[in-house]
């Protein structure tokens, strides 16, 4: 047993069986996920990106025990997520949001008691601590109403709360801001940055580039099953060519007149997208040499040239390794 | 590859789950009719129904009335809180939940007992009311010690259908399909040697036949059940539930893996 990893997967394929049809049933098999490897540090926080129906929660699911895995080893806070199931169940939390997962007719501090009883939590220590994650969520004001009557918000706040009531060593957040407003995302990063402040070991799943990229030292892309990317932000930027992107927008660019943009020095990439007659450039670039000056004197005769720099952010990265898988 | 044991206290587990069905029972006015309405009308359809049929024929209204409306409570309720756990999604995060579930759904059906009871208890105020007097009861005390194991040998029928439903989706197909069925074929309201003999075997099957041909025997002098008297029809019914209590443990923990390896406990 390793003590510096939260999370150990090594070859984890899940593959689903269903039938279609009743009398002359078709039986279909996916391979959802096909052989991942992946370890998660203790005490961190972990992304995982990925398109829709690429396995993030097949994968969250095996590694909170609802869901067994068809081969591989899964470990979580060193033990195997089979054999010793309920141990773990006590130890991890999972946060799997949406309208689902609460009992909409009873108030929310009823939601919290159930579980708290079904995590055996001391019954002396029971009320204080849902009074106690109540106020983490912000949902105090709101506790004795019927979750029936909570927006979208209060519901998810709520399933956080749900997570934390028994205070895992590690939570799975399955997409914990969608469909919150600014305001509440905002206050559910802070949340998840105060668990890790408390040693909490989060695994995050998201669609939000910027939410990974601000919460994640780690991040990892999967996609049709399998690991693509697994490294810090700064290492995912180098994979995919550099820290620096340049963008050109113009109408009516020629390849002969983007040629040259490869050859500028530090140039590691050069893509091209077309809206209608607009062709907008990504120019990924490893060095502080080539300039934005640089690129626009290289396009002369586009008087409505466009060229902008920024930081190659994570949604570039997603992109670029996404789209690299799919071919 | 096995689970591991269950580490929350089973008996918390089931405390936590009959509070959590009183909550859900009273939020829910929808429950009144099986609860409430329904008893009176099974109460004076089964009075008319024996009407002058002998002596004891309110005996027989009441056990008659009384069973079908517990019977319908304490098994449609059992079920369909785990179809209903399914619905709301709230499935995953009870078997994610460290305490066993086969005692989160014991305790469900525990206050679906209590709640058939209730039901029971309207049926026989209808009855003595639309009587106008109750009725005889030749030894009041065994008929209430066969009563409460009546109840057990339902509570035992329910664990297997909410097996049933953690098991699948479409459980409910079973259980409406088989309501009425079950209802005759466990002689809840007739005895079952009125039925042709052929069902007799299958009704054998069902706990609940048993206990409550040992209840019409120690409650109807002179009535003829299928046992030698009511101490066979007690051993009968303790033998099938004690088979029905051995097949709900290890059917739980197969059921528990089957939903884990197929992935379907968030689909309803």
């Amino acid at each position: 047993m390793d003590d510096e990893w939260a999370i150990e997967v090594k070859d984890l394929v899940r593959v689903f069986e269903s039938r279609k049809g009743f009398f002359f049933s078709e039986k279909t098999r996916t391979e959802a996920l096909k052989g991942v490897q992946l370890v998660v540090r203790r005490g961190a926080i972990f992304g995982l990106l990925g398109p829709n129906g690429a396995g993030k929660t097949t994968l969250t699911k095996i590694l909170s025990t609802l869901l067994l895995p068809t081969s591989g080893s899964v470990r979580v806070l060193g033990h195997d997520v089979v054999e010793e199931a309920t141990w773990l169940r006590s130890r991890i939390g999972l946060v799997l949001g949406g309208e689902r997962g609460l009992y909409n007719r009873i108030n929310a501090r009823e939601n919290l008691r159930y579980f708290a009883d079904l995590y055996g939590i001391p019954t002396d220590e029971r009320n204080r601590r849902i009074t106690e994650v109540l106020e983490r969520v912000d949902l105090t004001w709101a506790a004795d109403r019927r979750v029936e009557e909570y927006s979208r918000g209060m519901k998810q706040k709520l399933h956080i709360a749900r997570g934390i009531l028994h205070r895992p060593e590690i939570l799975f957040l399955d997409e914990p801001t969608i469909g919150l407003d600014p305001k509440s995302a905002r206050e559910t990063r802070k949340l998840v940055r105060s668990l890790v402040a408390d040693g909490v070991t989060i695994f995050l799943t998201t669609h939000y580039m910027f939410e990974a990229e601000e919460l994640c030292p780690q991040v990892a892309v999967l996609s049709k099953g399998r690991i693509v990317a697994n490294d810090t932000m700064a290492g995912l930027r180098s994979r995919v060519g550099g820290d620096r992107t340049i963008e050109v927008e113009a109408y009516g660019l020629e390849d002969r007149e983007v040629a040259p943009l490869r050859n500028l020095p530090g140039v590691s990439k050069v893509a091209g997208e077309e809206f209608g007659p607009l062709l907008r450039l990504t120019i990924r670039i490893r060095t502080d040499e080539t300039t934005p000056e640089q690129v626009r004197d290289l396009l002369p005769g586009h008087p409505e040239l466009m060229v902008r720099e920024r930081r190659t952010s994570l949604e570039d990265v997603y992109l670029d390794l996404v789209e690299e898988e799919a071919r | 590859m096995t689970l591991a044991s269950a580490s929350v206290s089973r008996t918390r587990a089931t405390g936590a789950s009959v509070r959590l069905a009183i909550l859900l029972f009273v939020a829910d006015p929808q429950w009144l009719v099986p609860s409430t309405i329904a008893p009176i009308v099974f109460g004076l359809v089964s009075f008319e129904l024996f009407r002058g049929e002998g002596p004891y024929f309110l005996t027989y209204a009441i056990l008659g009335a009384g069973m079908m409306s517990m019977w319908g409570q304490t098994l449609y309720g059992s079920g369909w809180a785990t179809g209903q756990d399914r619905f709301l999604g709230t499935l995953e995060p009870t078997i994610q939940a460290p305490a066993p579930y086969l005692y989160v759904v014991l305790g469900r059906i525990i206050w679906n007992v209590v709640a058939g009871l209730f039901g029971g208890l309207i049926v026989y105020l209808v009855v003595v009311i639309a009587a106008g007097g109750p009725p005889q009861l030749p030894n009041p005390l065994l008929f209430v010690v066969l009563f409460v194991f009546v109840m057990v040998t339902l509570a035992s029928v329910g664990v297997v259908f909410a097996a049933a439903f953690v098991y699948s989706r479409y459980a409910g197909f079973i259980q409406n399909v088989g309501e009425f069925a079950f209802y005759i074929g466990t002689g809840c309201m007739f005895p079952v040697v009125l039925l042709p003999f052929w069902t007799n075997p299958i009704a054998l099957l069902f706990p609940p036949t048993w206990a409550l041909d040992a209840l019409r025997y120690v409650s109807i002098p002179g009535y003829t059940g299928f046992a030698w008297g009511w101490g066979w029809d007690l051993f009968g019914a303790v033998a099938v539930t004690a088979v029905y209590a051995a097949v709900a443990g290890t059917v739980f923990d197969r059921v528990e893996r089957h939903v884990l390896e197929s992935g379907q406990l968030s689909d309803y």
